[in-house]
């Protein structure tokens, strides 16, 4: 009787190495070698992780990866939480890849439309960030990943350190069930600050040419602040900050959360909140908290990311971020997108389209650009049982086995910057959903989900709506002279009212007037410096002396 | 350091703007063609003239630039400047681009006396003009939604009287701007198939190599890395729209650091800092080649 042979992986795992044996020193091979190695690692068809945020970038192997002859390695899956280089695409006309899995594509979103429209690209599924790495161990488990370290030792191990992100998920993945883990690395050294993923975990480790591609995403400049946002910003605190106690959140990337940031010194300070709201923080260091840290607002913060410019004001105040020994930060994405999604009372974001339901994406047309965290943060995941004050006040009074909710508020102004409305009937991503034949429409952020929308004109608390035609009038009063908007009677205006389903600013005593930029802690990245005590060093696009 | 090489059509001509082009290419130019290139105002009446010396002063100031060790990264032209990119990334030769050109000019200028033109809308995006051309488009009145410069700014090609009707109601639907535009062809639209079969025949006759750089299609605004792409566009883009913001917004997805500007005009300047307010611009309208050679070296040193 023939035994089954249990370790097929193993030995493939094994064979792969073994003939690479010349290319490598140990563990290690050569900067000039690593089109060969990647040739001789990588087989056609493979599953392949290549390790690319919207910030961190394996950017020497994945230039690596678009040399390697098409003829050797070609149709792979890739599974990318972000598909931001132009190599990321490169690689499916040159037919070195066929398939691919993702989660955002901001940078490219104009090709991926285009690849998917065309078929150079076949898309498994856009997923959330969550669903991706949680499939990395269920059925998209890797036979290769490409991933970037900061440091790494003879032996070795790797440090990541402020951007660890998610090269720990993808190596766990690829480690323990036989995968190929390599590695590029910024500098080798003799002695590592701390080890972040240990030796044994890596197969093959190529000094880079160049330091990794690292992008500044989270840094906002507070002079593109605008009063508007400054109006939406005291609203927020007024009517959904101090109303609902929010102790724990995540902001997203806009302009409008970065007002917020800079207002919770000043007006916040005004309003008496300080201690009472916005103290545990699932965020990437952005620059603009500072002065709240500096202020006390802030016990804690845990990083999906780093943030470049920084590292020395995040070393310098260890009990509020992560750090290690070394006095470096730890990020860590998969962790921190569990902790956004689970345990925080509220996220903040923003987005691109709402519809007349209240549901909202970025998608728009000619651009697929999937989404970053917002998909998961911005869910109420039905099964927790939080008993914070915010997670409660959602609770429906009338029914005695009722639970509480996550708060997911969209922050829009009625009109984008190219001056067309915000909140429509349709998304154009029910449109991209039929032209890129995908399984779902590319919705960010489902209405069910979406308890509060703020725009100039109010907020609409969503979430005490009983019918969807209720639900639908919330938004009509929000949403200005948009086209959704004109439809909203001053009648049915005043009933919500009445009921607080609408607070319009006067409901919630903020006067448009004293929107004034002078309100907010920092009006320049200067400011900004000032306040970190001379830490914070802006990246050199932010530098007006530079 | 990744560069961006932008050519402008028809529009921004002007008379005396041959002035710094060297002689000899102008002479050259005038042999192969059998045009005297007067490069006056009453010259520019003319579309031969105009087209002609259009591409003479853009092919003069690449010259000038490769023979300074500049090349390209990308390239992207608009509707005539097809011409200059396909030259520029070492698609085709500098007669024969002329000779075509000519041809061109000669095609768009007998193939509709009177009648027909262009129109320009401003604040709709494409999807809602395209609605506006359907309810007026029919076979005794053609109009087709043509040319995409941004994406609040699309053109409508067909005859004037059918334009006019699509201008009224783009005005009635909250549009900015809708006016009829100079150009006496219904370019970049079906109506000019006949032409493009013209100048299929004369390309099919052309020695070609594929690209040396990427090329952004008129047609499909996809990048292109092989002949055929080119090749399409040489021969058909006056048949299709010129989808010039996806082009750009292909374009700029392969992260360039600066973008040159070739004469005459600054429009595409103009919309590409719209897109991209990093982007390290050259208009080579406001600025001579010592002056651009100058400032790639400055940034050259910093990446």
């Amino acid at each position: 009787m023939n035994e089954r042979n249990w370790h097929t992986h193993r030995d493939e795992k094994e064979a792969r190495l073994t003939s690479a044996a010349s290319l490598l020193d140990g563990k290690f091979a050569q900067t000039k070698d690593v089109v060969k190695v990647l040739e001789t690692l990588i087989k056609p068809g493979d599953k392949v992780v290549l390790e690319g945020d919207n910030q961190k970038q394996a950017s020497f192997l994945s230039e690596a990866l678009d040399k390697v002859d098409p003829e050797r390695v070609h149709d792979l899956h890739m599974i990318m939480s972000s598909i931001s280089r132009p190599e990321h695409l490169d690689i499916f006309e040159d037919g070195i890849a066929s398939k691919m899995d993702f989660s955002y594509a901001g940078p490219q979103s104009t090709r991926v439309s285009q690849m998917i429209a065309d078929g150079t690209m076949q898309v498994g599924d856009i997923h959330t960030y969550l669903e991706l790495f949680g499939r990395l161990f269920i059925d998209l488990i890797p036979n290769v990943v490409l991933v970037a370290a900061d440091k790494v030792d003879r032996q070795g191990n790797l440090y990541t350190g402020f951007n660890t992100e998610e090269t720990p998920t993808i190596v766990e993945a690829a480690a323990f069930h036989d995968g190929i883990v390599i590695v590029q690395a910024n500098e080798v050294v003799d002695k590592l600050p701390r080890v972040d993923i240990p030796a044994s975990w890596v197969d093959v480790i190529i000094p880079a040419d160049k330091p990794y591609q690292l992008e500044p995403l989270f840094t906002r400049d507070p002079q593109a602040i605008t009063e508007l946002q400054i109006l939406m910003g005291m609203m927020a605190i007024r009517g959904i900050y101090e109303k609902h106690k929010v102790q724990s959140l995540n902001h997203g990337v806009g302009f409008n959360t970065s007002a917020i940031e800079l207002l919770l010194p000043t007006y916040g300070e005004q309003l008496g909140l300080k201690g009472k709201i916005a103290r545990n923080w699932e965020l990437n260091p952005t620059p603009t908290l500072i002065p709240a840290i500096e202020s006390g607002w802030v016990e804690s913060i845990h990083s999906f990311g780093g943030e470049v410019g920084m590292e020395k004001y995040i070393a310098a105040r260890p009990d509020i971020f992560f750090v290690g020994k070394d006095g470096t930060m730890r990020s860590n994405r998969a962790l921190g997108q569990v902790a956004g999604q689970y345990a925080i009372d509220m996220f903040v974001g923003s987005t691109l389209q709402i519809d007349q339901f209240g549901n909202s994406s970025t998608v728009t047309n000619g651009r697929l650009s999937g989404f970053g965290g917002a998909p998961n943060m911005g869910s109420n995941p039905t099964g927790r049982r939080h008993s914070t004050p915010a997670w409660q006040s959602l609770k429906p009074d009338d029914d005695p086995l009722a639970k509480g909710q996550k708060l997911v508020v969209q922050m829009v102004e009625t009109f984008g910057s190219n001056k067309k409305p915000v909140f429509v009937d349709h998304l154009d991503a029910e449109e991209v959903q039929k032209e890129a034949k995908l399984a779902n429409v590319p919705i960010m952020i489902y209405s069910e989900d979406t308890t509060h929308i703020v725009t100039e004109e109010g907020i609409a608390y969503l979430y005490k709506t009983d019918s969807m035609e209720e639900r639908k009038a919330a938004i009509e009063a929000i949403a200005g002279v948009t086209p959704v908007g004109l439809r909203s009677k001053a009648k049915d205006l005043q009933k919500l009212r009445d009921k607080g389903i609408v607070q319009l600013p006067e409901d919630l005593g903020v006067r448009r007037q004293d929107a004034k930029r002078s309100l907010l802690a920092a009006q320049t990245m200067d400011d900004i410096v000032e306040w970190s005590h001379g830490l914070y060093n802006p990246p050199a696009k932010f530098r007006s002396w530079s | 350091m990744k560069s961006f090489w932008l050519f402008p059509g028809q529009g921004g001509q002007r008379a005396g703007m041959l002035e710094r082009v060297p002689s000899e290419l102008r002479t050259q130019v005038e042999d192969w063609t059998g045009v005297k290139l007067a490069d006056t105002e009453e010259g520019y009446q003319d579309s031969q003239q105009i087209q002609l010396s259009i591409v003479l002063l853009q092919i003069s100031q690449i010259d000038q630039l490769l023979n300074l060790g500049w090349k390209p990264d990308l390239v992207a032209g608009h509707s005539l400047g097809v011409f200059s990119a396909a030259y520029a990334s070492g698609v085709i030769r500098k007669e024969d681009v002329f000779k075509l050109v000519s041809l061109r000019a000669k095609l768009m200028q007998n193939a509709y006396p009177h009648g027909y033109g262009m129109g320009v809308i401003v604040g709709l995006t494409r999807r809602e003009a395209a609605k506006l051309v359907e309810q007026v488009n029919s076979s005794t009145d053609p109009v087709y939604l043509s040319n995409q410069n941004s994406e609040l700014q699309n053109t409508v090609s067909g005859k004037v009287s059918a334009i006019k009707q699509v201008l009224t109601l783009a005005k009635n639907t909250g549009a900015q701007k809708a006016k009829l535009l100079q150009v006496p062809n219904p370019s970049h639209s079906p109506l000019m198939q006949k032409a493009a079969d013209e100048l299929a025949k004369m390309v099919d006759t052309l020695e070609l190599k594929k690209p040396n750089c990427i090329y952004l299609s008129n047609i499909t605004g996809k990048s292109v890395r092989n002949l055929a792409g080119v090749k399409q566009d040489l021969t058909s883009n006056l048949v299709y729209p010129v989808l010039w913001d996806l082009m750009t917004s292909v374009g700029l997805e392969y992260e360039p650091q600066n973008a040159i500007e070739f004469s005459p005009g600054t429009t595409l300047s103009k919309l590409l800092k719209a897109k991209d307010k990093q982007i390290s611009m050259i208009t080579l309208e406001n600025m001579s080649i010592d002056d651009a050679d100058f400032l790639l070296n400055k940034w050259k040193g910093k990446n």
